[in-house]
């Protein structure tokens, strides 16, 4: 079985980055994975994708995918063509201060407000390791330590100070999880498609 | 086991460059294959090697072809407007059978007839690997120095924009390759005994004046080569109407295309050629004999067909189904690399909608 993980926003909202926590996460726990990203020519406010495959086995999927298990999207800018990838009882997690309405009604929303919680929190740019970490405790598709540990790792040496603020946002983001409703989260859980089965 | 690390295929083939002995590499920074460049100025000098940012891939590949000379297993990587500069060298270097590993991170897949049949002079042959997971680039690039050494033959890696930039999980197991000869052509010094020169005329002590008899002893090889490294995946063959043929990276999305195709009850197979050449005409033939129609999915205006149509020798129509595909950046990723565009354009040719 492969799940894929489409991440969308746009640039400065470390999309690229918090795909490849979640790609070293998941390595870490033994998976197999497959991580891609692009990004439009501008560091600041252009789109920004990546993709991520967890599988058990040797990905079969290629790196541009035509279906998806789940989108975690930060920004609108090109949630709606990436949207459409979603199977029908995917799971879509949305960054609910910055997007205000979602263009499926087939698939299993979850809103985590994570610029707003991350303004809280003190730093806006910490928005995208909240929703991480909000969307992996949603889907427990890895699991938090292994997310914290990805986490160091993916940043380079001279972002190292970060790292502390980081494991913070991860926190704030599996802390917001769990005040979602439990018994709509099981039903989430329960009802999660197994991946595609290649 | 050994551990399974998350890399990019630029990496993987860095790391398996490193680990097949090589120990020298010149390059000239160019989109998608700069991060080999860069990788291997943090490599080569960790290992002993030696790794040159060269003012042009002219001058490069003078580089790679003096330090392969030496007998140093060497390699330089571009994309398919820094090889169109390297032609000279690499027919001069092919004659001489100096055995170097040139890595192409092509943009899309305009550049198969450049490495199929080169743009230089003469009759020499590369022998040209194509990977379609960071994996398979680790492995086909330690394969790729093991025969460069073991036929003295140029090999080049073909990839793309996908394969440098996609990163998955590679482990570098010691590949089982049979042991080789010691280099006793290459110029190592003249202590003690006669100078070499190493010319597409032979070495200098035997040096030829019969030029055809001097170029025909490197072209013997060509047709051991073609007997002996083809290779291939293929799949969904047993009943398949329809065999999509496809390398690289596109080669893994067409395969994806054709598992969900099958789940869709068409009976569709794939030939994925992993040696472009020597090309597996063989294979494609009998995928062909048993098949209605073959169908060619490249990132081009249609280059691989031609030994797809040279294999199946007109028995079934051979039908294009790519094209060339860029978005703006022009790296090759365009709309056609698109697993529906695939499926909906085998259905299409499967359906017999589309006039061959």
């Amino acid at each position: 079985m492969e799940r894929e993980v489409i991440f969308t926003g746009i640039g400065g909202q470390g999309i690229q980055l918090i795909a490849n926590v979640l790609a070293r996460a998941a390595a870490k726990e033994g998976k197999e994975v497959m991580l891609f990203g692009v990004y439009e020519g501008m560091m600041r406010g252009g789109s920004s994708e990546s993709t991520v495959v967890i599988g058990d086995d040797v990905i079969q999927a290629p790196p541009i995918i035509p279906f998806t298990w789940s989108v975690l999207a930060m920004h609108s800018v090109a949630l709606e063509a990436i949207a459409r990838k979603l199977r029908p009882g995917g799971v879509l997690v949305v960054n609910s201060t910055l997007i205000a309405s979602v263009p499926r009604h087939d698939v299993q929303v979850v809103e985590v407000p994570a610029t707003k919680l991350a303004e809280q929190a003190g730093n806006l740019m910490g928005a995208g390791m909240i929703a991480l970490a909000a969307f992996c405790a949603v889907t427990q598709l890895v699991g938090h330590g292994a997310l914290v540990q990805a986490m160091h790792d993916s940043l380079p040496s001279h972002r190292k100070h970060h790292a502390e603020r980081n494991v913070a946002f991860l926190e704030a983001g599996r802390s917001f999880a769990q005040t979602l409703d439990p018994s709509a989260l099981a039903h989430l859980q329960n009802t999660l498609t197994p991946g595609s089965p290649h | 086991m050994p551990e399974r690390v998350l890399m990019e295929g630029s990496a993987a083939i860095v790391e398996a460059a490193v680990q097949a002995g090589c120990r020298f590499y010149a390059g000239y920074p160019i989109t998608p294959s700069t991060e080999i460049l860069e990788l291997m100025s943090v490599r080569m000098p960790q290992v002993g090697g030696t790794c040159m940012n060269a003012e042009s891939e002219i001058e490069a590949i003078g580089m790679v072809w003096g330090a392969a000379g030496c007998g140093v297993r060497s390699m330089i990587a571009s994309t398919g407007q820094g090889i169109s500069l390297m032609q000279e060298s690499f027919a001069e270097l092919a004659n001489a059978q100096i055995p170097i590993v040139a890595v192409n991170m092509c943009r899309g897949q305009g550049d198969y007839f450049q490495a199929t049949r080169g743009g230089g002079h003469g009759d020499y042959r590369f022998i040209v690997l194509a990977p379609s997971t960071a994996q398979e680039a680790a492995d086909l690039t330690q394969l790729a120095f093991h025969l460069a050494d073991k036929w003295r033959n140029p090999v080049m890696i073909m990839g793309d924009f996908l394969l440098s930039h996609t990163s998955e999980m590679v482990s570098f197991a010691a590949p089982a390759l049979a042991e080789l000869p010691p280099k006793e052509w290459a110029v190592t010094g003249a202590k003690g005994r006669r100078g070499i020169t190493l010319s597409p005329l032979g070495p200098s002590e035997k040096l030829s004046t019969d030029v055809a008899a001097a170029l025909a002893n490197v072209t013997a090889k060509h047709s051991a080569i073609v007997s002996e490294e083809v290779r291939v995946e293929h799949g969904f063959l047993e009943d398949a109407e329809l065999v999509v043929v496809a390398f690289g990276f596109p080669g893994r999305f067409v395969k994806y295309a054709v598992r969900l195709a099958r789940e869709r009850g068409l009976r569709v197979g794939y030939v994925r050629p992993i040696s472009l050449w020597p090309f597996p005409r063989h294979a494609v033939a009998s995928a062909a004999a048993t098949a209605r129609a073959v169908a060619v999915f490249e990132l081009n205006a249609g280059q691989m067909i031609e030994d797809v149509q040279l294999s199946v020798l007109g028995r079934v129509p051979v039908v294009a189904i790519g094209g060339i595909s860029h978005d703006h950046s022009g790296f090759g990723v365009g709309p056609l690399l698109n697993v529906e565009h695939i499926l909906k354009r085998i259905g299409q040719v499967y359906s017999g909608k589309e006039d061959p």
